[in-house]
């Protein structure tokens, strides 16, 4: 079989942290492999080598057969690889034709030269790529910058494609597109290695499986000869059952109750654009939608974090608008986000987990002194009940592993005993058995009576943990469905606006038969 | 092709930075000494009176702990409020500048405070130092918060503005000018009345200041205050992630300007007691420790402890290198000053690499 890429023996460490340890890997011309493992297993580490980000400690890379040493993105280039980062590189400021352009080299002085233009235009005819040269990108969506970044390692020749998590931030019709991309690509003869750990998207689009784990290479199975459960058992290492509890409750009046909330974002657009939605106790709420529709906004409003401007929140009878961030968790709703970089928002990272616990009520103690006493017993209480691994109760939380973080920020969330938790993102970037863990710790809440809205990324996890899911397109309300009466389809369609069926049947989505409203003003 | 990166340690180990700190002193001794003997002056010789702050043999060897004293107490004080506002992630590089303030106000008092009794114009001194430089301070915090204005910017610009008004001060000859001496015909700044010269404890031929007791006290106040109380808790959320604070319910904007003003108004106290110390004021009055309470607060880490005894350190070395300079007619200050300059580069260069390594790209994996 001829390889368009042989690794061999590839080692690469950060400092005493072996990334990558002795891997051997393979990609065969014209096949689409998916690279396979949870998150710091090194796939984006052994890619970055490929694409000459950085360089690797020890072992041999081999293109179409021949000994190869990638010391630059550029040489990487000329080698024929390109990759598509997780994060787009862009220039935000550019149209899709100056960022293509910028990275061609020998194609003359002038930006935009008639060549270049036909040029671009042939490669996206051939590849079906629909796109509009001219759009700047910061106008773009997440898709529409996701294909450029394609089409742009295509128009530099790329036979190689290297795609990172390139489903991450797209709906379910966006990514059979993308599929449809890919496969044309490998009928034209590219090869292309996709790192992903969405199981069923492995399923469906890739040839062969790599899957590495702790930095280590594991093996590479043929896809048509195995299934999400045997993969799921190389990628964790020992069995795991896959099934997620709901618990079903009794539910109870509704606790929070959101109407006509309209809420800027820091650019001053409207980010949240009259959304109504409530939940009862002993209820999980998910909230689906493509990243940056409105979500976080959305969790800092009810938080107190961020004016509102327009709209009701009402709190068990008392309207919570205007309230500070301060006396909203005491009238017992506790928020916490997990942002991208995962410690940004709840955590202070170089301090303690004694520290972190008391965040939120330092200043209730007496006097001008912290109590760490108490602090530290608490700190000992989460550690203790969540199975958090830590050296101890005075460890700085920045070196804690991500699941061990995400803990700790929960484990405070829970510990004041909120009747209302808005979690966003809880298990953003957490490994399996982590996530699982995440989840029980959420439906205990929720057998406890706690109304839970549920900020999620992945549409598979929200349709097996939450009762109801609502959905949101640019800050607007799309509807609210039953988890059991619906698909994933059906919330793709929505998060992307093509559907909307809040006013079915005669009844609008979001407001309760039972609200605390009672006229218009909304006095209880 | 890189050969060559650097890599942070993984651990730190407090053996290991002693032994770089020593060699790196070490070499900046060796540099001094090539400079020593090219102008015909023993090392060994000039060495051994910097270290003793020329105490050994001195009948008036008190003066020579006074003179350290009188070195120490401002920068102290200057570097552990610089840590405070540090520990924030507020850039206060405005220390000089703010000293300025302090030394002028205090001035004020000083030159029209005769018959007033003397604890209470030092009192007073303190008083309009500290609220002045916290006036600053707290201006300078409010951009920051309100328009978010660069502090850095800001603070430094505060140096130089000071730095000219007491210069037009020292230089202007008028009437309203009560900071220059009446009997000179050249501008020249006068000295303070007995009343607001600083007192203290007399042991001996020695006098202990009471300064030194207000700079060990405050020391003892700040470290607890930033290790217990709440708002010194507030200040590391603060400093180590300002969106967490503000998720927390903290008013970031009161933090800041509260930790500026203290900051600040320390540096104004440290201005004061050392006017009142020496008696008059000057446009070098600060000694630069405006700068070199930088250089303090982060080679010790911003730790309180560490910043005691690095000060300590520095002041001998400040001190020792003036006191030693003086005993030899072939060098002047400069040269003092340039071995301070050596030393302290090397012991930053000592402090790298005691946390980073230069590692082979082959070696790397067995890093």
């Amino acid at each position: 079989m001829e390889y368009a890429i042989e690794l061999k023996g590839i080692t690469k460490s950060f400092g005493p942290v072996a990334a990558n340890k002795n891997i051997n890997l393979s990609l065969a011309k014209g096949e689409i492999l998916a690279l396979l493992g949870e998150n710091g297993s090194g796939k984006t580490t052994l890619m970055n080598m490929l694409s000459g980000i950085y360089m690797p400690d020890s072992g041999s890379i081999f293109i179409d057969g021949k000994k190869v040493s990638i010391n630059s993105p550029e040489d990487s280039g000329k080698l024929g690889i390109g990759m598509v980062h997780q994060h787009f590189k862009l220039v935000e400021r550019f149209t899709a034709l100056e960022n293509i352009r910028i990275g061609m080299r020998d194609e003359g002085r002038f930006m935009h030269g008639a060549d270049v233009r036909k040029k671009i235009e042939d490669t996206a005819e051939k590849f079906g790529f629909d796109i509009d040269l001219d759009k700047v990108v910061s106008n773009m969506a997440v898709s529409e910058k996701q294909t450029l970044e394609i089409l742009k390692v295509l128009c530099y020749g790329a036979k190689i494609i290297i795609l990172d998590e390139p489903t991450a931030v797209l709906t379910v019709q966006e990514i059979d597109r993308l599929f449809d991309v890919l496969r044309k690509m490998r009928e034209e003869g590219h090869s292309i290695i996709i790192i992903t750990h969405k199981l069923n998207e492995v399923m469906a689009i890739s040839d062969r499986v790599a899957v590495l784990r702790h930095g280590e290479y594991i093996d590479t199975v043929v896809t048509k000869e195995t299934n999400e459960k045997a993969l799921t058992e190389l990628m964790v290492g020992r069995k795991i059952e896959l099934n997620i509890d709901r618990p079903v409750m009794e539910k109870t009046h509704p606790l929070l109750e959101i109407r006509d909330l309209t809420v800027k974002n820091d650019e001053g657009v409207i980010a949240v654009d009259h959304i109504n939605f409530y939940i009862r106790g002993g209820e999980m709420l998910g909230v689906a939608g493509i990243a940056g529709s409105g979500q976080k906004e959305l969790c800092e409003a009810i938080a107190g974090l961020r004016k509102i401007e327009d709209g009701q929140m009402i709190h068990e009878g008392e309207s919570i608008v205007g309230m500070s961030p301060k006396k909203i968790l005491e009238h017992g709703i506790s928020m916490s986000f997990i942002p991208e970089d995962r410690l940004g928002m709840g955590l202070a990272p170089s301090l303690s987990i004694t520290d972190n616990m008391i965040l939120k009520n330092y200043n209730e103690s007496k006097g001008i002194f912290v109590d760490r006493k108490t602090a530290s017993e608490e700190a000992q209480k989460v550690i203790d009940r969540l199975e958090v691994v830590t050296p101890s109760t005075e460890t700085p939380v920045r070196r804690l592993s991500g699941g061990n973080v995400q803990k700790v920020l929960l484990g405070r969330e829970i510990k004041s005993g909120p009747n209302v938790l808005i979690t966003a993102y809880p298990v953003r970037g957490l490994d399996i058995n982590s996530s699982y863990t995440i989840y029980n710790i959420l439906n205990e809440q929720k057998e406890k009576g706690v109304g839970i809205l549920f900020v999620g990324e992945d549409l598979d996890v929200m349709l097996a943990l939450c009762d109801k899911i609502m959905v949101i397109c640019h800050g607007k309300l799309q509807g609210v469905v039953n988890s059991n009466h619906t698909t994933k389809e059906e919330l793709g369609l929505m998060m992307t606006g093509t559907i909307n069926i809040v006013n079915k049947d005669g009844k609008t989505d979001g407001i309760a038969k039972d609200s605390a409203f009672t006229d218009e003003e909304g006095n209880a | 092709m890189r050969k060559y990166h650097l890599v942070r340690r993984a651990d730190s180990k407090i053996g290991r930075t002693i032994i770089f700190y020593a060699v790196g002193i070490l070499v900046s001794l060796l540099i001094g000494a090539v400079i020593l003997m090219a102008l015909g002056i023993n090392p060994f010789d000039y060495y051994g009176k910097m270290f003793t702050i020329g105490l050994v043999g001195n009948r008036y060897g008190y003066k020579s702990i006074e003179g350290f004293l009188k070195i120490f107490v401002p920068l102290l004080i200057t570097s552990l409020a610089l840590g405070l506002s540090f520990k924030m992630r507020f850039w206060n590089i405005g220390g000089e500048g703010e000293f300025l303030i302090g030394a002028i106000t205090a001035s004020v008092i000083a030159f029209n405070s005769s018959g007033i009794p003397n604890f209470v114009t030092v009192l007073l001194m303190c008083l309009a130092a500290m609220i002045s430089s916290g006036i600053i301070g707290i201006a300078i915090a409010a951009l920051k918060v309100k328009f978010n204005t660069n502090e850095t910017l800001m603070t430094l610009m505060i140096n130089y503005i000071m730095l000219y008004v007491i210069r037009y001060i020292g230089e202007t000859k008028a009437d309203w000018n009560f900071f220059l001496r009446e009997d000179s015909e050249r501008p020249k700044f006068g000295t303070f009345p007995d009343s607001a010269v600083m007192t203290g404890i007399p042991l001996g031929q020695f006098k202990l200041l009471w300064s030194v007791i207000i700079a060990i006290v405050l020391t003892v106040i700040v470290y607890i205050y930033l290790k217990y109380t709440k708002q010194g808790y507030e200040i590391s959320v603060v400093g180590d992630s300002s969106a967490t604070a503000k998720y927390a319910g903290m008013s970031v904007g009161k933090i800041v300007l509260r930790t500026m003003f203290i900051s600040s108004a320390m540096i104004g106290l440290a201005a004061a007691l050392t006017v009142s110390a020496s008696g008059t004021i000057s446009d070098t009055v600060t000694n630069n420790v405006g700068w070199t309470g930088i250089i303090v607060a982060w080679l010790s880490k911003l730790s309180v402890p560490a910043i005691f005894v690095t000060s300590i350190l520095i002041s001998i070395l400040q001190y020792g290198c003036q006191a030693a300079a003086t005993q030899y007619p072939a060098i002047d200050s400069n040269y003092a000053d340039l071995l301070q300059g050596l030393i302290l580069f090397s012991v930053l260069v000592a402090d790298f690499a005691a946390n980073f390594k230069i590692v082979k790209k082959e070696d790397a994996k067995n890093a």
